[in-house]
């Protein structure tokens, strides 16, 4: 409409004003009496409060070929107390107007419970008892297996999910709990009953390795008193350290398709392990990782997107699998996305060329000044709600940083420069430590694959 | 029976209030201040969907939402994401059965900018639109619909189920992804054509919500949007009238590889804006609506038959709004008996309505899903301009939780008796074609919209 642009004033663009000061919330932190910690954070205007468990009771605590006992554990705590049957808890919960999430992760188990202030004593009451009463009846966690044997052909048939599973399986060695899916497998799942359930809760749930995390509005809430009645009503026994085997992966660059005869698109999951956040090039990599593909103006979409179709979104990340203080740690750093099926091996040819032109050539300033401008400018708008501070707080908490680990974060975001950043990008995603997998059409990709000499190619069967 | 069972004093609204102000080219403007944290949310509704789309033309709107990233008069290529995360901020643009929106959620100091980028694509888009953006989007689109519907189990229910539920030829029969060949049959010039019809400052509001100073906001938002001429070349929606009930079972079996069963169903229900629209969504979440609802302790817990029931509502102003029933068989477990529990607690909700117990979790429930979207400066915006474009007053926003909270049980049971039985429901079951797995889950709240950036 030419017309309509010819007649309207334009204006320069405009300059930010002064930009108004904000850092991540500190928390306070505490200790009830039965030795569980307590982290909170008053955040005014936040009506619904979020309240974080996090439980030490890791994957690699699951007894042998009970993979999957602690995501029925996780999920059975809220199937009934000592007072409530679970048809009574789930009712009572939602009558707080509250949800409660509950999963199993490698570094042990979280539960998130959001609900309005003016009901958060009631349901933190239903939380502690849910921890320490936990009534795990023998038909209710019967029926959770039962019901997670059923989940298990969805998960299978999801791609990403599949690539997902595939990609653990290549990377870490089969005695890892980290090469087997977190939730269990269909053999593992079926030998889980309420005895089983019972025991991994008697081993690992208690106090005094528990750390609850709220945040929210607390006007006119009693917080002392309310965690007083309800969590530090729970009693239980000290609990011997633990110490956290180390994580090692096999990252040679080879291939692994996934065959799904017909699918109309190849997902991709290409990735290895690399550092967490106890590592001093953090930062660096947060950013690097962030100017390959972060967003749609990264480098791999303004290419497979923004220049050839090829997909709806193509993204790198580093997702923390187990961070601690010693350095046995680490985080997958990977490239996910999905592409239709016949732009397969250009599409894989050009993230390839990406790759090689970061390491030959770097990252421009221009692009580092952008990135640390996005990952540091959007923090208030990221941290608005009280379930986001809440998060970060938890998994700070987790991975046994310091509480400020995340306020830091910001200052040492700026003050990364454009050669680290680059460094820590190409060291992050090598062109040849990358193990692909690829959830497709083998008949139609393979060959297209096998030219492209990114490794070696193996199909398995969906 | 007032059933006042509110978690906050302001029964949701939060304190907030919001002023009203319109442009001499027609464009409508909402503020909203909130200094709590320092972020500005701007929020940009058209009153254009899929709805307004013609035959052989569907999944342009959506489209032409991906278009209007790439670039106007003064903004390049892909200056308008650049600039906004280069800024600090966060955006996005989403296209629905009724509205296409547009959002920035920017630092308070960063606003301006935010302004500027969307009135310079209201006023110029057409001047940098050109083929070689038209035909990269059409390419991305299809692989968003690749990625979310044909490639993923079950991907198409919500397609199917809209389909049945408007017949053919109705605004409504089509969902905003569109079709393939239709993807591939648009061309540039029913993208232009499409922007000098739609894309008037006169057919959008604009809310702006935050740590904001009004006086000065509106001052820019006058500079900016002020000079963008009116026109008025909009075509209403074509009618969609349709009876309030179907007045027959719909049924259409599908044999795909899916991983299991399922019992998928679509309810025409009373359209948004009604206290009778109000009182389907209590049915809704006392029927499937979390791990308390009836159809989750008889299909999952007692029976058994089920891996998930839940119950979704899509509300709509222009057309009969959507229940959408969701049921994944467990293994071994027929269909047929899977409805013949669903119809049995169906029918004895609309004889018996809900208990005094059940209705306090419904309000509690719905009210804190409001809380949640008032919790964010960008929830808060696309609110005010959802109640602006859609039923001519944002203020509807700040109340609409006391409004869920004013609904009796006798409204909840009579719009389930009126509505929720076998002759109002486009049922749509899955048969699975190999013993092996394919694929998994959707959801309505999924299906519904599309978006530019995943």
């Amino acid at each position: 409409m030419s017309d309509a642009a010819a007649t309207m004033t334009f204006h320069p663009q405009p300059q930010p004003g002064p930009a108004t000061p904000w850092a991540f919330p500190a928390p306070e932190r505490g200790q009830l009496p039965n030795g569980l910690t307590v982290l909170r954070c008053h955040r005014p205007g936040q009506q619904v409060v979020a309240v974080e468990i996090n439980l030490d009771a890791p994957l690699e605590a699951e007894p042998a070929g009970l993979d999957g006992v602690s995501t029925i554990m996780a999920r059975a705590l809220s199937e009934g107390t000592d007072k409530l049957t679970a048809e009574e808890f789930a009712a009572e919960l939602e009558r707080c107007g509250a949800t409660l999430d509950a999963h199993a992760d490698h570094p042990g188990v979280r539960i998130s419970l959001e609900v309005p202030a003016s009901r958060l004593v009631k349901a933190l009451g239903l939380l502690a008892d849910a921890l320490r009463a936990p009534a795990f009846p023998d038909g209710e966690v019967e029926r959770l297996v039962r019901n997670r044997l059923d989940e298990i052909p969805h998960e299978l048939a999801n791609p990403a999910r599949r690539a997902a599973m595939a990609l653990s399986a290549q990377l870490f060695p089969a005695d890892s709990r980290m090469s087997r899916p977190r939730q269990g497998t269909e053999e593992s799942v079926e030998r889980i009953d309420a005895a089983a359930v019972r025991a991994f809760y008697e081993a690992h749930v208690r106090p005094v390795t528990t750390t609850a995390v709220v945040v929210g509005d607390f006007t006119g809430v009693d917080l002392d008193a309310a965690l007083a009645d309800t969590l530090g009503a729970w009693t239980g026994s000290p609990a011997a350290p633990r110490q956290a085997p180390p994580i090692t992966a096999d990252d040679k660059g080879r291939v692994v398709i996934v065959d799904r005869p017909g699918a109309v698109q190849t997902q991709l999951l290409i990735g290895r392990i690399g550092a967490d956040r106890h590592d001093r090039v953090w930062p660096a990599q947060v950013l690097g990782t962030y100017c390959l593909g972060g967003t749609l103006t990264s480098r791999l979409d303004r290419v497979l997107r923004e220049e050839k179709g090829y997909t709806y979104g193509v993204r790198a990340f580093g997702q923390v699998l187990r961070s601690t203080p010693d350095g046995t740690g680490a985080a997958m750093l990977a490239i996910s996305g999905s592409v239709d099926t016949a732009s397969t091996g250009p599409a894989l040819d050009d993230l390839w060329t990406v790759l090689r032109t970061l390491a030959a050539e770097g990252l421009t300033d221009a692009e580092r000044d952008v990135a640390v401008q996005n990952l540091v400018g959007v923090a208030p708008l990221k941290y608005e709600t009280a379930a986001a501070v809440a998060g970060t707080l938890a998994d700070q908490v987790e991975q046994h940083l310091p509480d400020d680990f995340q306020a830091h974060l910001y200052e040492r975001l700026a003050a990364t420069g454009t050669v680290e950043a680059t460094a820590a990008a190409v060291s992050a995603f090598p062109v040849d430590r990358l193990v692909t997998i690829l959830v497709g059409d083998a008949a139609q990709i393979e060959e297209p694959v096998k030219a492209l000499g990114i490794g070696e190619v193996t199909v398995v069967t969906g | 029976m007032p059933m006042g069972h509110t978690a906050t004093q302001q029964a949701g609204s939060g304190g907030l209030t919001a002023t009203e102000h319109r442009l001499a080219n027609g464009l409508r403007v909402v503020l909203s201040e909130d200094h709590l944290t320092p972020v500005a949310a701007v929020c940009l509704w058209y009153d254009v969907g899929s709805r307004h789309e013609v035959k052989g033309r569907t999944g342009l709107a959506h489209l032409f939402e991906h278009l209007m990233f790439q670039g106007s008069a003064q903004v390049k290529g892909n200056g308008h994401f650049e600039l906004v995360q280069g800024a600090g901020g966060s955006l996005n643009g989403t296209t629905s059965f009724e509205r296409t929106n547009y959002f920035e959620t920017m630092p308070a100091h960063q606003l301006e900018l935010a302004l500027w980028l969307e009135a310079d694509r209201m006023g110029s888009l057409l001047t940098a639109l050109d083929e070689e953006s038209m035909e990269n989007q059409r390419d991305v689109v299809k692989n968003e619909r690749r990625q979310r519907y044909d490639n993923v189990p079950y991907g198409t229910a919500f397609e199917k189920l809209t389909a049945m539920a408007y017949p053919d030829g109705h605004p409504y029969h089509h969902t905003p992804i569109g079709s393939m060949a239709d993807l591939d049959a648009a061309s540039l010039e029913d993208a232009r054509a499409f922007f000098r019809t739609y894309y008037a400052p006169g057919n959008a509001v604009l809310s702006v919500v935050g740590d904001i100073d009004p006086e000065r906001t509106l001052a820019w938002i006058e500079k900016y949007f002020g000079s963008i001429p009116a026109h008025d070349g909009k075509q209403p929606p074509r009618d969609g009238t349709l009876p309030d009930v179907m007045g027959e079972e719909l049924r259409e079996v599908v044999r795909e590889e899916v991983p299991s069963r399922a019992l998928m169903a679509a309810y025409r229900l009373p359209h948004d804006g009604t206290r009778e629209a109000d009182a389907a969504d209590l049915a809704l979440t006392v029927l499937g609506g979390g791990e308390s609802s009836r159809l989750h302790n008889r299909l999952v817990r007692h029976d058994r038959s089920a891996v998930a029931a839940g119950f979704g509502l899509l509300r709509l102003v222009g057309a009969p709004s959507l229940g959408w029933l969701d049921v994944k068989a467990s293994g071994g477990v027929e269909v047929p008996d899977i409805e013949a529990a669903v119809d049995d607690e169906l029918a004895r909700f609309a004889a018996e309505g809900p208990t005094p117990e059940e209705m306090e979790r419904a309000q509690a429930q719905l009210e804190r899903e409001w809380l949640d979207r008032l919790a964010t400066v960008s929830g808060r915006a696309d609110e005010l301009c959802r109640f602006a474009v859609l039923f001519g007053d944002p203020q509807l926003a700040l109340t609409a939780v006391e409004r869920v909270l004013d609904i009796t049980p006798e409204e909840v049971r009579a719009v389930a008796e009126a509505r929720l039985h076998p002759d109002n429901r486009a049922a749509l079951v899955y048969e699975p074609t190999a013993p092996e797995a394919a694929e998994a889950d959707v959801t309505a709240e999924d299906a519904e919209e599309t978006e530019t950036a995943q």
